[in-house]
Parts: structure tokens; C-alpha cells; sequence
């Protein structure tokens, strides 16, 4: 070999070596360039010199003699490019590279060539692969050897060509320098492994497919990359499917099932291709911790009965702190009641389960679980029910051998629910439905217990396209686990709500009222019946019942259960007073009781009346309480307590507003105007009746109702007006003769004049119970009650809209308005009285007139009155006393005057007043003066009236306003003690009114 | 030209805390995973660039065939910084949990504005 070197060599260098030969080839290479071309380069033939040098460099190579093997082949390398022999060339290339390669001096060099050659083979298309694949791998294994395995793991990716399995193979290869490399680069580990996956699975390499993509996870099971995931899960359960293991199939794809951010189409693939593998492993799949649907366990509550129990599901609903707050006066304290029943308790109950929550027997726990659909599309969920557990007490049995034994019977139990058969201790709701796509739907699920022991609920399950089953144990996520009602304390350990003792089966009542409507306007009054019925085998009795606002619901008397409404609140004469007294007596005690006598026997009901008025307008909840106890005595609840909640909406339908203002010219007579508007939008009202409240007030129309109001009824948006005269019966019945109280009339017929219907009497049951109600609402205090006067006015609606399910019969609206306050806020009234015109010769003398003021003390204290009067030049002060006077409920006194919140409007006379004051300010001159006494001062007995005579000097004549005085008046306290705080209002200035007095010259 | 771009925004732990994809060309299925796993795996460059270098913007980092993981024009870049100062708006909502998704579509909004404006 060493020979045949040294004799190429000398072949080599007599031709090509030295100066002169190189010319030579350079100029003798062009010439020949066209001769020897062929589709792939040139052919040398073996005897030609390129040959021959390329033999001399792999001799040197094998003899590893690299250095002239390197100096060959850089004389042959530049042969061949220059005669574009590109095989030829990239196969020196490569020999160059590996020649530098394992001389190991320049890495750089060595690279080049590779990268040169690898290129140069790809150029020649197909019939270079091989040999690029060859030369690609030698590359890589020089990188590997010079640890730059980062790079090797690119050229590998390079190597990739259109032959999966050879790119999957080579993908794998550069996968593996990615976790080789320091660090390690896992993310390109993970990608070129799936790319590999990919590659192999083209070539139907399934199982080498499926090892990759399973070592990719490993890669991307910490990442939140949701995609990546979705995917590398999603191709491993098909493959798996693909090769028949389902089970290791249905596990990779549950984990995509519940991708909520994949695209519509994508959803549905997972998902009828999970029901696919499903299928096939054909067998009904239980899942734990089904991910479709998602279950809300926040959203998890359950709704029992222990001694509370509700009417409906609205009343369950509502917050425990409502309840409690409306029973508590009502059931018997609680200390004792727990005693009571606690004592019992311990002996039934172990301490551990103390702390557990009670059901009684036949009764069901009402469990509400949302359940979410993740997807875009729709699935179907059908038996849905609770897994519950139910064993006997362990004094009974007293290990837990016997639970197992338990739930078999439980098992035993669900299916048989669905058989209907009822002797088994546990009833189980099923319930199957639709979710759309984001849909969330809130599940009720029942389960009732139906012999005594503890029972659990464990977790819900759930069958998926009827063909996966879910399961979800409330347990395991307790965390987040919150039971509604609040009736646990806080050291409640969460899973004890889930844990229920179960007690012997007691009475329980149901409720319900009738027709109580759900849509309704202000003012309307109605008679309702309450029904408890008792569906149990033992009679209740000691029936107490609480309503939580007495201004809407009232309960009645038990005669008046089957009275005619509204015939029944007709006025009757001899009528019995009492009536009304005895139910205020009852209303304020809040509690209703039933009578004695009362009880609810076993599958009975019983009836009873209540009385409605929607009072103002505004969504109402009506929350009503009864309470009852169990008349067998063994049992561990004594009591028991029914909860009722509606919901009502009142809509505004009159305004009515009443103004009172004295009249000018007598005491005790008043101007009463009432406003009425129409603020419903489609209704009619008939105006029926105003009632004033309580014996002493006397009503008397103005003008016959025909004149104002023909029709008698109030359309939609109408408006109308009424004046009325007032009298104060009260008063003059202290001077003048007492007369007769049935003869008067405090109650006006505002509908037609001839109709023979009756008036309705306001101060019986209901009206005057509720108007003690609006009373109190109204205005706080009940004292003063003299100097205010209330109303009731009432309509009819002839056919309403409102309410569909009202009877035929037309419907009643009394409308309340209580507190209207007599001529002014202070209890001093006077009067001006004198000659209205004069004829005076002013020639002669100034003209002195002589007039007289009555002062009325209504009050039961003893009153200061001081008069000022003052010539309009000092119009100052009558602008300081007007502002005082303007101020509101003037708060020289602790006691502020509320204003009513109410529709009612009362415009205060006082700001008439001011009004004129201001008036005669303007005005500016006045041609009088007051003469006599500026000032008077002088003390009023309670109730009394006195006289003072007042006197002017009048310069010319004219009309004058004889407003410009001052009344301060100031209420000298009584002595006694509890009449102290009852004054409304010490002390007060007035404004005089205006009193107009013409003057003429005489002739 | 049809681009589109898909555009991550990764927290520590390689958690990614908003996604878009953004650009013109219409949505392909397919293409949605695999963006992603390009980014993915060109984290590991960029956790070796970050060792190196103080720049913000890495200019080219990252190619598989035609795709390119880059900052190397300045659209990306006026891109990037606009985002970038929207990132800061919700890192200052003091209700933002920083390394949690961002959910809100006001900044959704606002990045696809932005890749309208740009890119």
C-alpha cells in the first residue's frame, strides 16, 4: 500500500505539483470543459489524474497519514468544482471534513466541509440522499464526539427528508440530543418527539408513535399549554383506541373532554370519539371525578327540614336571619328548647354525631348542584342522582361491618327506586337533562330517608350520553364547600353537613293562601284564605302565627271565614264598637295567636281568614311564620315551624293628597282639598266613599260630586280635585250642645248619589286595623291625636287587568292618609274680626278702626300668646320674622316634625303665610299704623279662647292688608311628668294673615 | 400577503398567560397547536439567550421550516413595546393575581388593535 502511495504520489506530483503544472491545468481544464459534460458532472474514468489523486488521498487517509491526505484532496476538491463534478466534489468534501475531523486542529474547517458536502449532496436531489444521509450522520457523529450535541440535534432535524419513518427515526434521534445536551433543552425534546410521533404514525408505526408521544408528556404535564396537551392526549387515546386498549384509550381522552377553549368542531371530535372508544369497550364506564359536566360544588346546598320547615321553595331560599328574627318571640326560648330535646337526643345519638344535622323520616332533603357544560356543544346527562349512605344507628349496630353490608342494601336500593318500589328505606330522585353549549343548570335532587338512622349523602353521580358514568364525591372537595341556611356554627366540620340523623317521622303542616295575588296596585284590600293542612297521622295544636308586615296581611277572625266581601265592611247600624279595639290589641302584640280550641287534626286542613291591602307600591316580600306544637308528647321536636314567603308586586294606582286650611271666617271649620291622580296606565276607578277617621269630625261636600266628576270614575291620567268642609265636631261640642254621635257624618258618598250601596264602615275589621297600621307608619305618635285628622278613601275597580286570577267581583282599594294636620303646625288659631268696609270723612279726623281677634288655645298646656304688630316702615323685621317662621318644624324643640314620606302631600300653611308677608313687603307703603297697644301679651288656658280688642289709624282712604303683625305663642309646660314629651311644639311664631279692610271717603 | 402570527405571552414556570393569534390569513385548525408548540420549544432558546445577552428584543430566535420565532422587524418591535405597556396597565390592577391569565377583554382588545396596526 505504502508502494502504490509513494507511486501515485510521484504520478500526482509530476503533473500537478509545482507552479507550472498548476497553470497548465487551470488553461488545459477550460478547454476540455464541454467535451466530458454529462447530465451528473463529469465522468472520470479511473486512469484519469482526478482519479488517481482522489485514490492517493484515501490510501493517505486509510494509513492515516492525514495530512497528505488533506493536501490531496484540497487539489482535487478545486478540480472538481471548477469541472462542477459535484458528486465528486461533495464526496471530497466529506473526506476533507472527516480528514480535519481526526486531525482535530480546526473544528471550524472541518464543519464547513461537512455543511459543504451535506449541501452539495442535497443539490443533487435524489440521487445524492443516500450519500447526504451518510454524510449527515458522520456530521453528527462528529459533533456528538466534540460534545456539541445542540448542534448535532439540528443536523439530524437537517437530515429529515420525504421518508417519515426515516424522519421519524432521525426526529426521534434529535429529540434525544435535546435531552442530552447541557442543559437540557426539554421544550425541543418535547417538540421534536411529537414531530416524531407524527412521522411515525404517517408510516402506520403506531406503537413507536404512541412511545414517543408518551415520553413527550412527561414533557408537557406541568405545562398549561392547553393545546399541546389537548393534543398529544387527544392522538395518544386514538392510537391506543387504534390498537384496541380502550381502557388506557379512555383515560388519555378524559383529559380532554372538558377543553372548553378548543373550537367548536374540535369539541365535538373529542367527544363523539371518547363515545366511540367508550363504546367499543362495550361496558358502561364509571368514571370518579367526571369532568362533563362540571359540577359546581360552591353552588351546592341542601335544604332539609328539622323543626323549620318551608311552604315552598321560594321560603327556603330566604335568609335563616329573617326567619329567626320574625320567630322570636314566637317559639319557646331557646335555651330550654334545646335542653329539652337535646336530652332526648343524647340518648338516642352517640356524641360524634351531636353535631349533625336532623331530618325527620319521609321527609326529603332537597339537594341543589349547578352543573356546567364546558363545551360549545350540547350533551345530554341522564340519572342524575345523589349516592347517599344510610346505617342504623351505631348503637344498634355498632361497627362498621355492618356498613358495607349497609350499602349493598343501599345499591340494592337505587335500583330499585327505579321500580317504584316503596319499601325500601331510601327514595333517590333521578333526573335527566340537556345542557347547551355553556349552559349551566341548577339540579334539584331529592333524597328521602324512610327509617331512622344516619344518613350521608356522599356525592352525586351522573350518566353522560348514557353511556359514561360520573361520579363526584362532595367529600373530597370539601374545601369549598358551603351549605346554605347558615344554621351550622362555624365548628361545624363541613362533612357533618352532608350528615344527617334521621328521626322518627312527625306531623308537619303545609300551607298555602289562597289567591294572594302576585301583581296588584296600591290600596287594594282583599279577603284571603289561609289553608294549613296537616298530611300526618298525628294532630298539631298551640298555633301561632307572625306576619312580617302587618301594613299588607292581617289575620282575621275565624267567623269572618266565609263572610261577603266587601259586603261585610258595610256600615250596619248598631254596630258594635268593640270590634276594632280588640285588634289593636292583637296587632301589637305581633303574634297571632289561633284560639285555644284550635288544632290541626290528622289529614285534615284548616282554614282560615286573612286580610290584605297592598299598602305602597314596590316588590314586597311577605314573609309569614306559624308555629305549632306536636300534640304527642314522646316525640324529640316539640315544635315545629312553617315558613311562608311571597313575593308581590304593588304598582302606584291613586295619588291622593289632602291640604287642610282654615277657614278664614270661622274657627272650627276647615277647607279640605284632595288631589287624586290617576297613575295607572290602563285602569278605571270608581270613587266610592272618604271617610274621615275617629267620632269628632264632620264632613260636608262643597258642590255635589255630578258637577265635578259626572261619571263617577277616574280614567287613566285623569286628575280631580274635591273640596270638602270640615267641622270640628270635638270643639264645639265643648261649648255648644252635645250631639248625638251616631248622627254624624264623617263619611262622604263620593259615587253615584242615588245608588242604595252601602257606605263602609272604617272603624271595624279590616280598614280600621290597617289604618292603625298606616297610622303608625305614617306618623310615629299616637299623641297629638287631636290635632290631626285621617282619612280613608276608597275605590272600586270595576274590572281590573292586573290580576287574571282575581274574582269577578270588583275589587276594593282604600287608600289611607293619616296625620293631616289642622290649619297649621301650632296649636294657637285666631281670628280677625271686624268691619270690612268703612266710609270715613278724613277731611274731618283720621279714621281709628276698631277690630277684634279671638284666640283659640287648642292645646292641653297652657299658652303665652304674644302680639306684635308693627307699621310696614320697620319692614325689616318682618322679613327676620319670616325667614324664622319659614324655617322648618322650627327647632326651638327637640321634636322635629318628619315629613311625611308618604304621597300624601301636606302643603303647610305657614308657607302661605309667608307668602302674603311677602307680599305686603312689596308693596312697601301702607297709610296706617297700628294704634292701642303695639304689644299684647297675654295667657291662654288650655282649650279656651279669648278676645283682644286691636285697633288702626287709617290716614287716607284706599284697601288695606292688616297682615303686618306677629303672634308668638310659646306653651308653658305642665308639670306632670309623662305628658312632657307629648307637646309637639313649645313655642312658635305666626304670621298674620291677611285681612283686607277698605276705606272711602265719605262725602 | 396573508401572515398571521400567534402571539404568547409566557409567565415564569413556562405558564402562558394569554394567547392570540393575530394576523389575516384565516384561522386553520391544525395550526393553532402546532404555533404553539414552536413557542413552546423555542422557550428553551430563549431561556439560553437571556444568560447572554441584556437585550430586551432577541432578535431572531427560533425557525421550524417557514415559521419564525423573532423580533427581527420593527413592527414586531413597536408591537412588543406597545403590549408591553399594556401588560404594565394590568399587572397595576391590583385585582390581577401577577402569573395568572390574563382575562380581560379590554386587553384583548387592545392587543388585536395593536396587530391590526402593526403587523
Amino acid at each position: 500500500m505504502e508502494q502504490k502511495i509513494r507511486v501515485l504520489n510521484q504520478q500526482v506530483s509530476a503533473t500537478r505539483k509545482g507552479f507550472r503544472n498548476q497553470i497548465k491545468n487551470l488553461w488545459w481544464r477550460k478547454g476540455k470543459e464541454d467535451a466530458l459534460d454529462t447530465p451528473i458532472g463529469p465522468v472520470y474514468t479511473f486512469n484519469s489524474i482526478e482519479s488517481q489523486i482522489r485514490t492517493l488521498g484515501d490510501y493517505a487517509f486509510m494509513l492515516r497519514d492525514y495530512e497528505l491526505a488533506l493536501s490531496n484532496y484540497h487539489l482535487i476538491s478545486t478540480d472538481y468544482k471548477l469541472d462542477k463534478a459535484w458528486k465528486h466534489y461533495a464526496g471530497v468534501q466529506e473526506m476533507m471534513g472527516l480528514t480535519q475531523f481526526m486531525l482535530d486542529q480546526s473544528r471550524k474547517e472541518a464543519e464547513y466541509c461537512m455543511e459543504n458536502a451535506f449541501n452539495t449532496y442535497l443539490k443533487l436531489g435524489s440521487a445524492g440522499q443516500q450519500n447526504a444521509i451518510r454524510c449527515g450522520l458522520w456530521w453528527v457523529e462528529m459533533l456528538k464526539t466534540r460534545d456539541q450535541i445542540k448542534e448535532a440535534a439540528t443536523v439530524y432535524f437537517r437530515l429529515c427528508g420525504e421518508d417519515p419513518l426515516h424522519s421519524a427515526v432521525m426526529l426521534e434521534q434529535a429529540s434525544f440530543c435535546y435531552l442530552l445536551s447541557k442543559p437540557p433543552m426539554l421544550h425541543k425534546y418535547g417538540f421534536h418527539l411529537v414531530l416524531s410521533g407524527d412521522h411515525y404514525k404517517k408510516c402506520d408505526q403506531i406503537k413507536h408513535a404512541i412511545r414517543t408521544y408518551r415520553s413527550a408528556i412527561s414533557v408537557y404535564k406541568e405545562a398549561t399549554w392547553s393545546l399541546i396537551k389537548d393534543h398529544v392526549h387527544f392522538h395518544i387515546g386514538q392510537w391506543y383506541a387504534f390498537l384496541g386498549m380502550y381502557d388506557v384509550a379512555v383515560t388519555h381522552m378524559l383529559k380532554v373532554l372538558a377543553s372548553s377553549h378548543q373550537s367548536k368542531t374540535m369539541q365535538e371530535l373529542f367527544l363523539s370519539d371518547f363515545l366511540q372508544i367508550v363504546q367499543k369497550t362495550g361496558k358502561t364506564f364509571e368514571v370518579l371525578k367526571l369532568q362533563l359536566p362540571v359540577i359546581n360544588i360552591s353552588s351546592l346546598k341542601v335544604i332539609f327540614e328539622d323543626y323549620r320547615t318551608n311552604a315552598s321553595a321560594a321560603a327556603a331560599s330566604v335568609r335563616e336571619s329573617v326567619w329567626r328574627s320574625l320567630e322570636e318571640d314566637m317559639i319557646p326560648s331557646l335555651s330550654t328548647a334545646r335542653s329539652n330535646w337535646l336530652d332526648l337526643q343524647s340518648k338516642l345519638v352517640p356524641k360524634k354525631y351531636k353535631e349533625s344535622n336532623i331530618c325527620v323520616a319521609g321527609e326529603a332533603i332537597k339537594v341543589d348542584i349547578e352543573f356546567k357544560n364546558p363545551l360549545q356543544i350540547p350533551i345530554s346527562i341522564s340519572s342524575v342522582s345523589l349516592i347517599c349512605e344510610l346505617s342504623a344507628n351505631p348503637e344498634e349496630m355498632n361497627s362498621d361491618a355492618n356498613s358495607s353490608n349497609i350499602e349493598l342494601q343501599n345499591d340494592e336500593n337505587k335500583t330499585s327506586t327505579s321500580t317504584g318500589d316503596l319499601n325500601s328505606s331510601l327514595i333517590l330522585s333521578e333526573v335527566d337533562f340537556s345542557l347547551e353549549g355553556g349552559e349551566t343548570n341548577l339540579v334539584q335532587l331529592t333524597i328521602t330517608p324512610r327509617v331512622e338512622g344516619i344518613l350521608k349523602i356522599v356525592g352525586v353521580k351522573w350518566k353522560l350520553s348514557s353511556s359514561v358514568v360520573g361520579f363526584n364525591n362532595f367529600e373530597s372537595n370539601s374545601v369549598n364547600k358551603r351549605v346554605a341556611k347558615g344554621r351550622r356554627k362555624a365548628k361545624h366540620s363541613p362533612s357533618n353537613d352532608l350528615k344527617f340523623i334521621v328521626i322518627k317521622s312527625l306531623p308537619k303542616l303545609e300551607g298555602f293562601i289562597h289567591s294572594l295575588p302576585e301583581k296588584t296596585y296600591v290600596g287594594d284590600l282583599r279577603h284571603l284564605v289561609l289553608e294549613l293542612s296537616n298530611q300526618s297521622k298525628f294532630p298539631v295544636k298551640n298555633l301561632k302565627m307572625k306576619i312580617s308586615n302587618p301594613r299588607f296581611l292581617n289575620a282575621g277572625n275565624q267567623r269572618e271565614l266565609n263572610v261577603d266581601f266587601p259586603a261585610c265592611l258595610e256600615k250596619k247600624m248598631n254596630v258594635e264598637q268593640s270590634g276594632g279595639h280588640a285588634n289593636v290589641n292583637k296587632m301589637l302584640q305581633n303574634v297571632f295567636h289561633f284560639p285555644e280550641d284550635i288544632s290541626v287534626q290528622e289529614e285534615t286542613s284548616l282554614c282560615w281568614p286573612l286580610w290584605f291591602h297592598a299598602a305602597v307600591p314596590g316588590n314586597i316580600s311577605l314573609y309569614i311564620t306559624i308555629y305549632y306544637e306536636m300534640k304527642d308528647e314522646s316525640s324529640i321536636m316539640k315544635y315545629r315551624t312553617l315558613r311562608m314567603h311571597y313575593n308581590l308586586q304593588v304598582l302606584p294606582s291613586l295619588d291622593v293628597s289632602f291640604e287642610l286650611s282654615p277657614y278664614p271666617s270661622r274657627l272650627q271649620e276647615f277647607l279640605l282639598r284632595m288631589d287624586i291622580v290617576n297613575k295607572t296606565s290602563s285602569e278605571c276607578f270608581q270613587v266610592h266613599q272618604l271617610s274621615s277617621v275617629g267620632q269628632q269630625w264632620e264632613i260636608s261636600l262643597l258642590q255635589p260630586v255630578d258637577s265635578i266628576l259626572p261619571s263617577q270614575s277616574l280614567f287613566a291620567g285623569q286628575a280631580l280635585s274635591c273640596f270638602f268642609m270640615l267641622k270640628d265636631r270635638r270643639r264645639l261640642s265643648t261649648s255648644e250642645d252635645r250631639i248625638p254621635s251616631l248622627s254624624l257624618q264623617s263619611d262622604i258618598r263620593l259615587g253615584p248619589q242615588d245608588n242604595s250601596e252601602a257606605l263602609f264602615d272604617v272603624s271595624c275589621s279590616p280598614l280600621a286595623d290597617f289604618h292603625d297600621c298606616e297610622r303608625s307608619y305614617q306618623g310615629m305618635s299616637l299623641q297629638g291625636y287631636e290635632y290631626k285628622v285621617d282619612f280613608v278613601f276608597i275605590t272600586q275597580l270595576l274590572n281590573g287587568s292586573i290580576d287574571s286570577g282575581a274574582p269577578n267581583t270588583p275589587l276594593l282599594f282604600s287608600h289611607h292618609a293619616c296625620h293631616c294636620s289642622l290649619s297649621s303646625t301650632s296649636p294657637i288659631s285666631w281670628l280677625v274680626d271686624g268691619p270690612r268696609t268703612i266710609q270715613h270723612n278724613f277731611s274731618a279726623s283720621l279714621c281709628e278702626v276698631n277690630l277684634k281677634m279671638t284666640i283659640n288655645n287648642s292645646s292641653d298646656a297652657v299658652a303665652s300668646v304674644h302680639i306684635n304688630t308693627f307699621d310696614s316702615p320697620s319692614s325689616q323685621s318682618i322679613d327676620a320674622t319670616a325667614s324664622q317662621s319659614g324655617l322648618p318644624s322650627e327647632n326651638q324643640a327637640g321634636w322635629c316634625d318628619i315629613p311625611v314620606v308618604n304621597d300624601m302631600k301636606i302643603i303647610r300653611t305657614d308657607a302661605l303665610a309667608m307668602r302674603f308677608a311677602k307680599s305686603v313687603s312689596l308693596d312697601g307703603v301702607s297709610q296706617f299704623i297700628w294704634s292701642g297697644s303695639s304689644s299684647t301679651k297675654l295667657l291662654l288656658q288650655p282649650r279656651s279662647t279669648a278676645e283682644i280688642p286691636l285697633q288702626i289709624c287709617v290716614f287716607a282712604p284706599g284697601i288695606y292688608d292688616l297682615s303686618n303683625y306677629v303672634l308668638n305663642w310659646n306653651l308653658i309646660p305642665i308639670s306632670d311628668e309623662e305628658n312632657q314629651g307629648i307637646v309637639n311644639k313649645s313655642s312658635g311664631v305666626c304670621q298674620g294673615y291677611s285681612y283686607y279692610l277698605t276705606v272711602l271717603e265719605s262725602t | 400577503m396573508t401572515t398571521t402570527a400567534c402571539f404568547i405571552i409566557v409567565s415564569r414556570n413556562d405558564i402562558p398567560i394569554y394567547e392570540a393569534e393575530v394576523g389575516s390569513a384565516g384561522k386553520k385548525e391544525d395550526a393553532a397547536q402546532l404555533h404553539q408548540f414552536i413557542l413552546h420549544a423555542a422557550l428553551d432558546i430563549v431561556q439560553d439567550i437571556a444568560w447572554t445577552t441584556s437585550a430586551m428584543f432577541l432578535k431572531a430566535i427560533d425557525r421550524f421550516n417557514d415559521l419564525v420565532v423573532s423580533v427581527n422587524d420593527d413592527g414586531i418591535k413597536s408591537f412588543f413595546q406597545e403590549v408591553h405597556e399594556l401588560y404594565i396597565k394590568i399587572l397595576l390592577n391590583p385585582l390581577y393575581l401577577p402569573g395568572s391569565r390574563i382575562t380581560s377583554s379590554h386587553f384583548d382588545a387592545k392587543v388585536r388593535a395593536l396587530a391590526r396596526k402593526y403587523l
